[in-house]
């Protein structure tokens, strides 16, 4: 069901988006009257972001050198029920267009919690249906403008480029959390089909479009959140074996096979009364399989931020951070991959290093208005629908992001 | 060890002379502490429940996962139903600092977290005490939090260990 469900939207989502995003807002507008209606133990909950871009080069969501953009916008709306004591279903519609990346209304996640097990100190369950995928901090929730601490997260980890891998996917995923006086542990462990557009990763992993197909295949997911009880100190380290196969097509250049990518984040963060600090250090391995014409068989990316977070009033924030990726440990400085490719894709394009401040004004108590500016060497994260050829992107630009927000 | 005797002799001397001193001084701050607490502005919190709830105290880590929205039923299985008010009230942040030693920053980003990734729901958000009182008198399995002085015989106090 869920299957039909997502491949109704992706399908019939990209002409008439436009109109999906109209429906969704006029949605956004008369859901809380609705809630009103209805039993308390259903809720329903939405948000739409609308951003601007503006790049001194290169492209992203949307801009083009020099020119700015409004092609980046975000709209969900969800709905979540308590039908009885141990269950909750929740589902949520997403639309996101973000430049030439992405145009399409999707289900994020649709799913049924079972809490099987609850006592005072011990909390037990299982989810199944269409599961968010729990990696680092931000993961769950990194289309959602207020759940994220700048206009965009920190592009070493939640880069665009394998979105669909890292938002959800389909099958079961167990969770438990133990509440002892000093700590909260909580453990994820999902089992899910992840969600492959092959069109979007023939390039990224194969280096072009090619006859064949990415299919999923199961993989697993464990995260491990250790907060001390006040949630000053949150510590989380996320572990992923995703696992994908590559069915050649006729004629194609390259042969069918596996491709294993295991990310591993460890992320820690630290609340005060005005700061928040906040890094996460991850690790990306990718092995290729029997499949022919990639210059390498097994490669480590490596990301880390550190990110710090002042509250200037109620109202407003102020962020500072840096942020680091490389596609390749032993080749930090990308001229192997230059070389490799006989000079098609520069050194610029295997790492990415972002100096960000970003300020935040919440005015209202549903709305939110934020500002940022970056200052990046490399393009790593530059999303490739946006840049098609690399050899024409910049390896010093810089970029001004800014994003209004509703919620409810 | 001669040392040590030697501190013992001398705060024995300090008691005899200045105990009565200290007697009063204590008298007196225990009962600026009661007047303190009776003070409207900065009466404490109490956690009240609908009467429906049968559990007489809870533990603070287990009140932390129940306004974290974490925990959803109660110790005898009934639905849990958390009233909050707005992030902005005084009695809020009162609340959140005082009670649950969290800032209410954390709360909001822990319900946003949960809202926004299908693991949760948000707590129903009142605009005054006034209608805190009212709404978890009059819904089963209500936890909420109110002044001292409003607590009436339609509430019951929870109380934290």
């Amino acid at each position: 069901m869920i299957d039909y469900a997502s491949s109704l939207f992706s399908k019939g989502g990209r002409a008439p988006s436009r109109g999906v995003a109209c429906a969704l807002l006029f949605c956004v507008g008369f859901a809380p009257t609705l809630v009103v209606a209805i039993d308390p133990a259903v809720q329903f909950h939405g948000f739409f972001t609308q951003g601007y871009s503006y790049t001194s080069d290169n492209s992203f969501f949307g801009s083009a050198a020099a020119e700015g953009s409004f092609d980046y916008t975000e709209v969900g709306v969800n709905a979540s029920a308590r039908p009885n004591k141990y269950l909750l279903a929740t589902g949520q519609i997403l639309y996101r267009e973000a430049g030439a990346a992405d145009d399409r209304v999707d289900l994020d996640y649709a799913l049924l919690d079972y809490r099987g097990h609850s006592t005072e100190f011990v909390d037990a369950g299982v989810r199944l249906g269409r599961i968010k995928n729990p990696l680092g901090l931000y993961n769950d929730t990194r289309d959602v403008a207020v759940s994220r601490p700048s206009v965009i997260l920190p592009q070493s980890i939640y880069f665009d480029r394998t979105r669909d891998l890292a938002l959800s996917g389909d099958g079961i995923g167990f969770y438990g959390e133990r509440r002892g006086d000093r700590s909260v542990l909580t453990v994820e462990f999902n089992v899910v089909k992840p969600r492959v557009d092959t069109d979007n990763l023939e390039p990224i992993l194969l280096g072009a479009q090619r006859v064949g197909r990415f299919e999923d295949e199961p993989s697993a997911l464990v995260r491990a959140i250790l907060n001390t009880a006040e949630e000053r100190l949150r510590l989380a380290l996320s572990v992923a074996a995703v696992n994908l196969r590559y069915e050649a097509g006729p004629n194609d250049v390259s042969d069918s096979g596996d491709v294993l990518f295991s990310p591993r984040i460890l992320s820690i963060q630290y609340n005060a009364e005005r700061w928040i600090l906040t890094s996460e250090y991850a690790r990306r391995e990718f092995e290729f399989d029997d499949i022919a014409y990639i210059p390498f068989d097994t490669r480590t990316g490596e990301s880390f931020y550190l990110q710090a977070q002042y509250k200037l009033a109620d109202c407003c924030w102020i962020l500072g951070r840096r942020d680091v990726l490389y596609q390749d440990i032993d080749d930090k400085s990308g001229e192997k991959f230059e070389a490799l490719t006989g000079g098609a894709r520069p050194a610029h394009t295997q790492f990415a290093k972002d100096w960000t401040v970003s300020l935040r004004w919440q005015p209202g108590r549903n709305w939110l208005v934020s500002a940022e500016h970056h200052w990046v060497q490399g393009t790593a994260w530059l999303p490739i629908e946006d840049n098609p050829d690399p050899a024409q992107t910049v390896e010093d630009w810089r970029m001004f992001l800014m994003l209004v927000s509703v919620w409810f | 060890m001669r040392r040590h005797w030697h501190y013992l002799a001398v705060s024995r001397v300090v008691t005899q002379r200045f105990g009565s001193l200290l007697r009063k001084c204590a008298v007196r701050c225990a009962l600026c502490a009661v007047m303190v607490s009776f003070c409207p502005v900065l009466a404490a919190q109490d956690i009240v429940v609908n009467p429906s709830v049968s559990q007489p105290s809870v533990a603070k880590s287990t009140l932390r996962a129940i306004f974290g929205m974490r925990m959803r039923n109660w110790s005898d299985n009934t639905p849990i139903t958390v009233f909050v008010l707005r992030n902005d009230d005084p009695v809020h942040t009162a609340f959140s600092k005082e009670v649950l030693n969290m800032f209410p920053h954390q709360l909001q980003r822990a319900w946003d977290r949960l809202v926004f990734s299908g693991t949760g729901q948000a707590p129903v958000v009142v605009n005054s005490l006034q209608e805190m009182a009212e709404k978890v008198a009059a819904t089963p399995g209500a936890v909420g939090y109110l002044k001292r002085d409003m607590i009436d015989d339609r509430l019951r106090v929870l109380i934290v260990q």
